[in-house]
């Protein structure tokens, strides 16, 4: 009888046992390990969607909606920051972290610094979109559940200073798994100093004299010398790593955007051989139309009647141009206009249109004639203005970047105010933020905007 | 050596079981105390052995027992009867009724039966017949208002088999999961949902069982009953014990079922038929002054549907005979209605049973088809089941459970972009569904009602892919979602009677599915045609030792249970989807894929071991006392914190052995209390990268969303529970009362973080998560009488919930969101407030007067999207179940209801955005249709107080900009209905026909039915052409928005019986 128990016993203390297969808990399905190359990579992909977005192209006024008018009417509601933290920029700390960074995938310098170069370009343009956002106490995971919001004026002190400290990092040697530069180190340090030399222009009304400093600073240390310097997203002919555009107008057979009236009639009278690769004709009637912005669709037939997005534009392998050497161009006849360098706008300017046009047609052979058209000749009387009005021209599509230009300096002065409703000049806070991190969402709109989230508020940079 | 050591102490033991006590024969026979008949089919046991019979037609039977022996008669509907020996050899017993069965078994965790009077805590039973009633399609489907605490949210019958979701006593998880863990004869199986929350809902798997096999399931609601359960039970157990043969019956029993239903669509949303496509009243016209209906429109916000004629979409197909022509465009106030077909439910089950003195067998075999509502859809189901069982001699008896399932379907896709979800949502109210129903050109084109304007030159039409919809039945027969699955469960195990007292039983039980599941998008639809494959692989397997000791000393009963389980699991899967389209119109397969084909192969491994024992002791069967303990070792859990404990313990009191009351017949109090506890998904301890997009041979990693966390802890749940059952007048009038009270404490849960750390979520323990409720179930019997009885039982549950903690710094756990339109809604859960607040948009309204505040166009202003709408759970939740017998007709009804809870219904949102909904025709206080011009005295009038000056305001706005790009769009106040319903959900008329007839024909009985599912829903607060307990959306837990919900299903058919 006693035997009965004892093997019982005992052969449920086997059953309860907690050892387990050491393999047994640890995913099969997803790999341990990274590498600083492939995180980095991993964050390249990101890169488009910082310019491919209908509420960006709506911002700058770039494109009308044909139908579903709602978007462009400027809506009060909120705008998520979330994935670039989630996506791009958590993958760049981890590798700015990292102490296991493996040199047969490039000089380990190097991977740190194309990480601190990109983390800083990410970071820019989202605190001149929202303002003050998470900055220092970011990225942390787990160790700090509640990131404060950090002054724009702090953040942009230290981007230049990391990006300047990146730039110095360099050392021969190029990286691997480089989606945009195929690991040539130069072109990141030229990069680098560009981004200082257009961050720079930016504070050319709130701090024109840190502006210059650093305008100067930048470049002297080298900035981008041809269009073959810029920085631009190459998306492949494949459904993978097609572009936003092609999903949106081929895969979902969306006709949703035409370009605007504001941007057709600043380019149509000056023949601007630009014209022919941003838009279409309008099919009814063969001619540039472009459609009012914020104008309430009427006949569901504006697809017929004006011109939509041009077929280069939207195709499956379009290039996103992110940096570009015609930015850099403009910049230095606004920096000459703005006595920060010396030099000849006129010729700076000439120089920004011409590398434009190259950018975009591949060729320069018009150029001479259009810079001949007096509505393009720059206006030294009207140096900003013209300067300001070209460079929107040339940031087409990467509606977010003319936008902040447009915050900076009013130019194009010609945007329109859909029902009233001006053009916005931030975008509001996740609305998700005032659960997740509550108190700091609260002081953050409480210190910049009297404790209203509006899209009216101004950032810092933005007097 | 160890394993040799245990067979050959095994060995000794059979060797000692063959020289037992002498044996003599025993026989008589068993009559009921009311009429007198002999009674066939009792159970006849030797107290404390395996040994036993049944009795025979005649009610007689025979016996070998020992002298001394006692013997146990039992028979379901009778009280149990127990009779000593004392060396006789013929007793003959009288049974008598048994109401409401006092005595009656239940089957308890680990299939333990035992006294239901001595149970501590609550338990409810439904009879198996409760299953086949109306031809259900998810058998889970049939729990919904029988039991009390038990909520059911379903979906609607057109996705035929679609998902069921229990919860027993609320939410009791942050995460909202927390389903009841599914147990078919002691063998746990998987209820898993390959379901997403949109697109066909493939249903959770828990419905494989064949109703046809169910003796009677039983729920444990709280963690006490499923303290055996451990890491597994902590949200209930479904206890489900199928038919078996019975031992002792020579002759074979035949009994056939089949069931013919039809299925019709019901519960259409109300639509208006006044205005038709466009974006405006006029028309647009063609280079030759045609007017046409504006195609690329997909609201119905154009010209009046008065009979001009215009060209429609099917008149710019050169390939359509009404090419060119123009034709009236007016009304088709049925186009919706007329999509729908009617559908067919066939179901036939024949099952064998029978037995000898050892050895008993039942095979069931069931064929289900049915043909959906929505055209080309269909559900194949088959079921096999063997329940076998051998006494190999009067120790060891040997018994196998096998079951099978195989479902094949072609299912409707749900929500609001899927399949013909957008028919509410986005639709032109002239469009004529007749003429689409031919979908497809004799030269192989199809036919569409969603394009590009025409030409505004040539007035034709060169791409002729649709715009944003396909032709319904395009997404019928060229879309298509097809899932298949072949499933194997049961058991084999041994049980050992080493002595009377004392019976050991080992059992391996597996459960194993294979589920495949493809999609197809056609060629000459919208997006990009493609095919996507996924098999899904599972196997469970439990190996499980049971040790149970039973015993009487005086006045004590002592009942043991000692074990040990294995849990093993291990699934994978294979997913493959084409990308980039199709090489080869109609070749759907991945080698088709014109792009590098997206690839996804998984593997889950999962071990449980668990060791538990229980004991309770009785005293002179009045005073009962329980206590349990377990102890799980969870594989996912971090190896230093892998191993808990569970204990519960529980009492009961008959209080009516002391009273002389005479209308109490019987009353018990019962408490208790126990812990149980929950582990988490695997590999959710340790760091990993997610593998991303490979752009040119560069393979990019990515850190993943959720962060993971190596220190993690079992979650644990500690509840409390006390009842009373009473039962008066004989059993006429029966009640049972239950208090409870669970705590569930670091819960496990993906907890959203703010996106500025770089995650999404991080997996914690966090927070506190009580429920409190009480349970209700009042049986009785109003009217008795020769031939006529009635019957009903009413069941309900209140439950409150509070979420008491989240995590330091954090205060708000969100557990869903959705986006339509850039409007952003959440089920939110906050600290000190009830679990799955919505929260929404609402109206900006004046603080002083609580009107609504109005911008300068008079257009409503409303709130971000932070305004907190109130918990979506129910507060009262039911079921009234009547049962009416009138000599030989028998009729049956269920009715389930809801009081409370409440969820945002896009569908209605939308039709109101569209123009589709009546509200956008109304006629407004001028007389006025509120489409008329503002200055022809049209418009929607809207009053509140205008946000610039403070003034009231009555004024009146246009009608398209209100309800297009305001209130329909923005303002989700507007949106939110409450949840309550009262539904009819079965109803049942049958006849059996008695013996006079029977004689003529070679049956045992026979029973014809008329059968309606679904017939009608009696009262709901929610307009029209929603219904509230249909919103399961697939494999979310938690219902708390409607999109594109599947139409509802009314099913009207004849079942007919028959036992040979």
């Amino acid at each position: 009888m006693k035997r009965i128990y004892i093997i019982l016993l005992s052969s449920l203390f086997i059953w309860s046992c907690n050892k387990f297969d050491d393999e047994i808990n640890t995913n099969p399905n997803r790999p341990s390990e990274a590498s600083g190359t492939q995180l980095i990579a991993s964050a390249q992909l990101s890169l488009p969607g910082l310019s491919s977005s209908p509420k960006g192209a709506f911002m700058a006024q770039y494109l009308a909606e044909t139908q579903y008018v709602g978007q462009s009417l400027y809506p009060q509601e909120s705008t998520s920051f979330y994935s670039w933290y989630q996506s791009p920029l958590i993958n760049l700390q981890t590798v700015i972290d990292s102490e296991e960074l493996n040199g047969n995938d490039g000089p380990v310098a190097n991977q740190k610094a194309v990480a601190k170069i990109l983390k800083a370009y990410y970071f820019w343009n989202i605190t001149d979109r929202w303002g003050d956002v998470p900055y220092f106490d970011a990225l942390q995971g787990g160790d700090n559940y509640t990131p404060t919001y950090d002054p724009q004026e702090e953040i942009y002190n230290d981007l230049f200073s990391e990006l300047q400290e990146a730039g110095d990092m360099i050392v021969s040697g190029s990286i691997n798994n480089d989606i945009v530069y195929n690991g040539d180190m130069a072109k990141w340090e030229k990069f680098a100093n560009t981004l200082r030399m257009l961050m720079a222009l930016r504070l050319s009304e709130v701090d024109p004299d840190k502006g210059s400093t650093e305008f100067n600073a930048a470049v002297n240390d080298g900035v981008f010398e041809s269009n073959s310097d810029n920085l631009v997203y190459r998306h492949l002919a494949d459904a993978d790593n097609q572009s936003y555009w092609f999903g949106q107008v081929v895969n979902q057979n969306r006709e949703w955007w035409a370009l605007t009236e504001t941007l057709v009639e600043e380019m149509k009278p000056v023949d601007d051989p630009r014209l022919a690769v941003y838009g279409e004709p309008a099919r009814s009637s063969g001619e540039y139309v472009g459609l009012e912005f914020g104008k309430e669709e009427v006949t569901g037939t504006e697809t017929e009647e004006y011109s939509l997005l041009g077929s280069d534009i939207y195709a499956q392998d379009a290039p996103v141009y992110l940096v570009t050497y015609g930015q850099v161009l403009f910049a230095m006849a606004e920096a000459v206009e703005r006595g920060w360098i010396t030099g000849d706008a006129e010729e700076y300017y000439n120089m920004a249109v011409e590398a434009s046009i190259e950018q975009w047609t591949g060729n320069t052979d018009e150029v001479d004639e259009f810079l001949n058209n007096p509505e393009i000749a720059f206006d030294a009387d009207n140096a900003i203005e013209s300067i300001s009005n070209q460079r929107w021209v040339h940031l087409y599509m990467f509606g977010y970047e003319a936008w902040s230009e447009w915050r900076r300096t009013g130019y194009p002065n010609d945007l329109v105010e859909p029902n009233g409703m001006a053009v916005p000049t931030r975008l509001s806070y996740p609305d998700n933020e005032a659960f997740n991190n509550e108190e700091n969402y609260y002081e953050a709109i409480d210190r910049q905007f009297g404790g209203d989230d509006s899209i009216y508020g101004n950032v810092w940079w933005d007097e | 050596m160890r394993n040799k050591l245990t067979i050959m102490a095994l060995l000794a033991f059979f060797q000692i079981s063959g020289m037992l006590a002498q044996q003599n024969e025993v026989t008589g026979t068993v009559t009921v105390a009311s009429d007198g008949m002999t009674l066939p089919g009792v159970n006849v046991m030797e107290k404390g052995t395996r040994n036993g019979t049944v009795t025979d037609m005649e009610g007689n039977y025979s016996i070998e027992v020992a002298a001394d022996a006692v013997l146990v008669f039992s028979s379901l509907g009778f009280e149990r009867q127990e009779q000593a020996v004392n060396g006789r050899d013929i007793i003959d017993v009288i049974m008598t009724e048994d109401l409401e069965g006092l005595d009656e078994v239940v089957v308890t965790a680990l299939g333990i039966t035992r006294d239901r009077k001595s149970l501590g805590y609550a338990t409810q039973e439904v009879d198996g017949e409760n299953f086949t009633l109306t031809n259900e399609q998810n058998v889970l489907g049939s729990l919904s208002g029988r039991v009390a605490g038990v909520q059911v949210t379903g979906a609607s019958g057109s996705s035929m088999g679609g998902t069921q979701k229990i919860k027993i006593r609320g939410i009791n998880s942050l995460s909202g999961g927390g389903e009841p863990l599914l147990v078919v004869d002691g063998t746990p199986i998987s209820n898993a949902n390959f379901a997403g929350s949109s697109g066909a809902d493939y249903g959770n798997l828990g419905q494989d069982i064949n109703p046809n096999d169910i003796e009677s399931v039983n729920v444990l609601k709280g963690p006490t009953a499923s303290a055996l359960y451990g890491i597994r039970g902590q949200y209930g157990v479904i206890m489900i014990t199928t038919k078996d043969g019975g031992k002792g019956i020579k002759d074979t029993r035949v009994q056939l079922s089949t069931n013919v239903s039809v299925e019709k669509a019901g519960n259409f949303m109300p639509v208006q038929n006044m205005y038709g496509a466009g974006s405006s009243q006029s028309f647009s016209t063609l280079p030759n002054g045609d007017p046409y209906v504006a195609l690329g429109v997909d609201e119905s916000w154009g010209p009046r549907m008065d009979g001009t004629p215009v060209r429609h979409a099917w008149s710019f197909y050169t390939q359509d005979p009404g090419y060119g022509e123009l034709a009236p465009f007016s009304p088709q106030p049925d186009n919706i209605k007329n999509f729908y077909e009617t559908g067919h439910n066939i179901n036939n089950n024949v099952s064998v049973s029978g037995g000898n003195e050892n050895t008993s067998y039942r095979l069931s075999v069931n064929d289900t088809r049915i043909e959906g509502v929505e055209p080309n859809t269909y559900l194949k189901r088959n079921n096999i089941g063997l329940n076998t069982s051998l006494d190999i001699n009067d120790k060891i008896t040997v018994n196998s459970n096998v079951n099978y399932a195989r479902n094949d379907a072609q299912r409707p896709q749900q929500g609001s972009e899927y399949g013909t979800g957008y028919f509410v949502q986005w639709f032109q109210r002239n469009v004529d569904m007749n003429k689409l129903e031919n979908y497809q050109y004799s030269d192989g084109t199809f036919q569409h009602w969603n394009l590009r304007s025409p030409s505004s030159t040539t007035g034709e039409i060169t791409n002729f892919n649709p715009l944003y919809w396909n032709n319904p039945y395009f997404e019928a027969y060229e879309n298509t979602n097809n899932d298949r699955r072949d499933r194997f469960f049961g058991n084999i195990g041994v049980t050992y009677q080493v002595l009377p007292e004392l019976e050991i039983s080992a059992n391996v039980r597996s459960d194993m599915y294979t589920q495949n599941i493809e999609t197809r998008r056609g060629f000459g639809g919208t997006g990009v045609p493609g095919y996507t494959v996924g098999k899904y692989q599972n196997t469970e397997m439990n190996y499980e030792l049971l040790a149970q000791y039973n015993k009487e000393f005086g006045d004590f009963s002592i009942n043991g249970t000692l074990g040990g389980n294995i849990f093993d699991r291990r699934y994978s899967y294979v997913y493959q989807g084409t990308q980039g389209g199709l090489t080869t119109p109609g070749f759907y397969n991945i080698d088709a894929s014109i792009d590098r084909p997206t690839t996804t192969s998984y593997l889950l491994r999962k071990q449980i071991r668990s060791g538990f024992a229980m004991a309770s002791v009785g005293y002179q069967d009045t005073y009962f006392v329980e206590a349990s303990i377990r102890n799980d070792n969870s594989s996912t859990l971090p190896e230093e914190n892998n191993s808990y404990w569970y204990p519960s313990f529980s009492g009961s009191m008959v209080f009516s052995e002391f009273t002389d009351w005479k209308p109490l017949t019987f009353g018990k109090l019962r408490a208790s209390y126990a812990q149980a506890g929950s582990d988490l998904a695997p590999y959710q301890t340790s760091n990993f990268y997610t593998v991303g997009t490979v752009y040119n041979n560069i393979n990019t990693l990515s850190v993943p969303n959720s962060l993971p966390n190596p220190n993690i802890l079992p979650s644990f749940a500690h509840s409390y529970e006390i009842g009373v059952d009473l039962r008066f007048l004989n059993n006429r009038l029966g009640l049972d009362v239950t208090y409870y009270e669970q705590r569930n404490k670091d819960q496990i849960i993906d907890l959203d973080i703010s996106g500025a750390t770089g995650y999404s979520s991080r997996v914690l323990n966090a927070g506190e998560i009580t429920n409190n409720g009480i349970e209700l179930s009042l049986t009785g019997t109003p009217v008795k009488t020769d031939n006529f009885r009635w019957d009903a039982t009413l069941n309900l549950n209140r439950n409150r919930s509070e979420v008491v903690e989240l995590h330091p710094g954090i205060d708000v756990y969100q557990y869903g969101s959705t986006t339509y339109s850039s409007v952003n809604s959440y089920l939110n859960s906050y600290e000190g407030e009830p679990f799955g607040s919505l929260i929404g948009q609402a109206y900006q309204r004046d603080e002083a007067t609580g009107q609504i505040l109005l911008d300068a166009n008079n257009m409503p202003l409303y709130t971000d999207a932070t305004h907190n709408f109130g918990s979506v759970l129910p507060d009262l939740t039911g079921g009234f179940q009547n049962n009416i017998q009138f000599g030989n007709f028998n009729l049956a009804a269920m009715i389930d209801f809801q009081k409370g809870g409440q969820f945002f219904s896009r569908s209605k949102m939308l039709a109101v955005r569209t123009g589709q909904d009546p509200v956008t025709v109304a006629t407004n206080s001028n007389g006025a249709n509120v489409r008329d011009p503002l200055e022809e005295g049209g418009g929607v009038e809207v009053s509140g107080i205008s946000a610039d000056t403070g003034e009231e305001v009555t004024a009146f706005v246009d009608a398209r900009s209100y309800y297009r790009n305001v209130v329909g769009r923005r303002i989700y106040e507007e949106w939110l209905y409450d949840a309550s319903y009262i539904k009819l959900r079965e109803v049942r008329l049958g006849y059996t026909f008695g013996p006079g007839v029977m004689e003529k024909l070679p049956f045992e009985a026979v029973n014809l039915a008329f059968i309606a599912r679904n017939p009608a829903m009696l009262w709901q607060n929610a307009p029209e052409g929603i219904d509230p307990s249909e919103i399961s959306t697939g494999s979310q837990d938690i219902s708390w928005y409607e999109s594109g919900q599947l139409i509802s299903v009314r099913s009207y058919g004849l079942n007919l019986n028959i036992t040979f």
